[in-house]
């Protein structure tokens, strides 16, 4: 685990991590039968893995690595109906979105292994208010300098990658006025925030062996940053995604993300800048808060954007890297929805003013995810 | 001259109704919380043993016009359960897992059959073991969604236990009347009214129950999604459900399960809004099980006691037999099968209404009954929560207490 030789990738591949809630189906508060549905899962033979998350209310789908979105599209969605399928066996519903509208984080279970069992005992509260549900995009890295780079730059796309996913206005039972509430219950903990300002892999290794040193963290494992590098996978791991509602949506922001890492990684066309982090915080909540809506700065450039503006300008930009990489279709459905101000947190506002209940938001977000779309 | 006025009642002054209901409601409330504070038992246990020490037997403060009286609060608090546990019959899930159905129903023909061929066994009348084995073939709704309540119990293990619950009430009630015709054929009433009687109780009752869904869902659609309100219309239903049952003759604990399972399964709309019990249910529950302790009877248990221990023990063994068969089948994890028969054991009030419902047609055949199945009833309601309790726990479903 402390090995930090950095596995290098081929190409520019990419492979996605979905946390997703399991509910129940007479009342759509979440359930506690993870154990259940992963024993069933255990029999079946799927590509990638299904495995438990931090609470029993949720279960997290990684794919295996794909260079091709379409590729990326299709495991997701054979994922997604074996665990509708065997969900549907012990009367279980399966939900995207960052968050749960309305559990009582003090119900939550953690799951019995040995690690959370730690976890629990260290954070207390934080633990349980954790239960939250993230999408990870993990994009290929031919070499740890180049994961140093990437982890830097992409920085500047945080506030897209939080407006384009964002799934969890209702936190609590209430509206909390954010497109994204996910990302305040992970800021709560210590390592959270951003891969310190190093200039290469070599750096980074003497940063992390230092915070070994002090005893403050003791694997990677332990930083909660919004952007990682993941030397034993050869991988930059984007975190700040919510669980879309859609098996689509989570296929398209991979490619999202591998479009901007493969442009940014052949042409070089910006170096890493301390700035960056200056306006990441502003950032970061401007898109949490009012999503496409939302303002960001760009350090760069020195100026202040509409990130949904900022959004459909990167699009244009990385479309020849796009379309080298297939994804060019999925690109613009991306860059469609933002147009016509689509997003899956205004959907499940949407359905709360239609239905009347959080109840019902979480039927109909769990019905999307059960339908193909 | 003025008459002294004199205002001291006679000594012991007159306690009325008020005082013994109060006294009812206090012991109840406070059985239940020393019980679960000490020994860590459920609090319906509590209730239970409170009931006995007030009943007609030990100190005797609740006796037969109090339970008349207090019959409103014991309607209410069974009705909003078999309706709870209606709601819980959930056709689709059966529609995606057919081997659930088939586990279900054979759970409740596992016990039927185990308990019939017994009492056969032991040289009961067919009729008499027939009705018998009808009677032990529903687990007591109250306290399985009682004790999963209390529990905070969330998992595979409660979802089955409700809904296999549900299933073997009903079929409880379906086997009852199947014997019925044959009841009256002994006690000499014309094959019309023996096959129309059953009819009339059964259907006449599951047609209320549609007509108590409709009315229900048509107002809440109007109400809207609020708890409050809803609960309100829900009580409003439950309490006409019963007297309109009562009124005309027709089964009131089917009429109760079918508006349950109707309102779930019709409310194509989504308009109802999960039931909370709240404070409300929990005054409910004290006095449905003090009460339910009061009228136990166990001045038969001496002579019947190896015949409820052998009717405990045959329903025990015929569903788990069932569960066993189907359980890898219905999707249930290893370990599960075990768990689920215990937390099915429970008999209760429900089990006393069969037996009092035939007693009233037919009155020395109702006795031969009683005497047959209420001594295991007796002994099953106090056993019957710990063994919920216990399985719900093991199956790690059971919730944290709630914070202070």
């Amino acid at each position: 685990m402390n090995d930090m030789t950095f596995k290098a990738s081929t190409g520019p591949s990419m492979g996605v991590e979905l946390e997703l809630q399991l509910v129940r189906a007479h009342d759509y508060d979440l359930a506690h039968e993870a154990g259940d549905l992963l024993v069933r899962l255990g029999k079946r033979k799927l590509k990638g893995e299904v495995k438990p998350e931090i609470t029993q209310s949720m279960i997290e789908l990684n794919t295996s690595v794909h260079l091709r979105h379409a590729g990326l599209r299709a495991e997701l969605e054979e994922m997604r109906e074996a665990v509708a399928a065997d969900a549907g066996m012990l009367n279980l519903r399966v939900s995207g979105g960052g968050a749960h509208p309305f559990h009582d984080w003090n119900d939550r279970r953690i799951y019995q292994t040995e690690r959370f069992e730690a976890f629990l005992e260290r954070y207390g509260y934080l633990a349980k208010q954790f239960t939250v549900f993230g999408q990870h995009v993990h994009l290929g890295c031919p070499d740890g300098d180049a994961a140093v780079y990437l982890v830097h730059v992409l920085t500047r796309y945080v506030p897209h990658f939080i407006a384009l996913s964002a799934a969890s206005p209702f936190y609590q039972g209430r509206d909390t006025s954010f497109q994204s509430s996910r990302l305040t219950a992970i800021s709560a903990f210590p390592l959270a925030g951003h891969m310190p300002f190093v200039p290469d892999w070599e750096a980074f290794v003497g940063y992390f062996r230092s915070m070994q040193e002090y005893g403050v963290a003791a694997s990677m494992k332990d930083f909660y940053w919004d952007i990682r590098p993941k030397p034993e996978y050869g991988t930059v791991e984007i975190r700040v995604f919510d669980t879309p509602l859609s098996v689509a949506r989570a296929a398209q922001l991979a490619a999202y993300a591998q479009a901007i890492a493969a442009w940014h990684l052949a042409e070089r066309p910006r170096q890493p800048a301390q700035e960056a982090y200056l306006v990441n915080g502003f950032n970061r909540f401007e898109a949490c808060r009012f999503g496409y809506r939302g303002e960001m700065i760009d350090a760069w450039e020195r100026r202040k954007k509409m990130i949904g503006e900022d959004i459909l300008d990167t699009v244009a930009m990385v479309m020849p890297h796009a379309r080298h990489l297939e994804c060019a279709e999925a690109l613009a459905q991306l860059a469609g929805d933002v147009r016509r101000d689509h997003c899956d947190a205004d959907w499940l506002r949407a359905r709360l003013s239609q239905a009347g209940s959080l109840a019902d938001v979480v039927r109909a977000a769990s019905d999307r995810w059960a339908a193909a779309d | 001259m003025l008459e002294p006025f004199w205002f001291v009642p006679d000594w012991p002054p007159a306690l009325g109704e008020l005082v013994a209901f109060g006294t009812l409601l206090l012991a109840g409330l406070i059985g239940g919380e020393g019980l679960h504070r000490l020994l860590s038992l459920p609090r319906i246990t509590g209730y239970v043993l409170a009931g006995i020490a007030l009943g007609p037997e030990c100190l005797g403060v609740v006796r037969a016009p109090l339970l008349d009286e207090s019959r409103l609060i014991v309607d209410l608090a069974l009705g909003l359960i078999m309706f709870e546990l209606g709601a819980r019959f959930d056709a689709a899930w059966f529609a995606r897992n057919r081997w659930l159905f088939i586990a279900a129903l054979g759970e409740s023909l596992g016990a039927f059959f185990a308990i019939y061929a017994g009492l056969l066994w032991l040289g009961y009348t067919p009729l008499l073991a027939g009705c018998a084995a009808a009677v032990g073939t529903a687990t007591s709704p109250a306290v399985v969604l009682l004790v999963a309540h209390e529990q905070r119990a969330s998992g595979q293990i409660t979802e089955r236990m409700l809904l296999f619950t549900a299933v073997n009430c009903a079929t409880a009630f379906v086997a009852l009347m199947l014997f019925l015709p044959l009841l009256h054929l002994e006690h000499r009433a014309d094959w019309r009214s023996a096959l129309l009687h059953p009819m009339y109780l059964l259907f006449g009752a599951a047609l209320l129950g549609y007509l108590a869904c409709r009315l229900m869902l048509w107002l809440a659609r109007w109400l809207g999604k609020r708890e409050d309100r809803q609960f309100v219309l829900l009580v409003a239903a439950v309490i006409l459900l019963v007297g309109l049952a009562r009124a005309v003759e027709v089964t009131v604990v089917v009429a109760l399960l079918s508006f349950g399972m109707l309102a779930r399964n019709l409310d194509r709309d989504h308009v109802l809004v999960p039931l909370q019990f709240g404070y409300a249910g929990q005054l409910l529950f004290v006095v449905l099980f003090v009460i339910t302790g009061a009228s136990l009877d166990f001045s038969l248990l001496g002579p019947a006691a190896a015949v409820a221990a052998a009717f405990i023990v045959l329903r025990f063994l015929g569903k788990a037999a069932a569960i066993l068969a189907f359980a890898r089948l219905s999707g249930l994890r290893p370990g599960g099968a075990g768990l689920l028969s215990v937390a099915l054991l429970p008999m209760s009030g429900l089990a006393v209404i069969m037996v009092w419902d035939t007693a009233v047609l037919f009155p020395s055949f109702g006795m031969e009954l009683a005497a047959l199945v209420l001594s295991a009833v007796a002994i099953l309601e106090l056993f019957g929560p710990l063994a919920t309790q216990a399985a719900l726990r093991l199956a790690g479903e059971a919730g944290a207490e709630p914070p202070k």
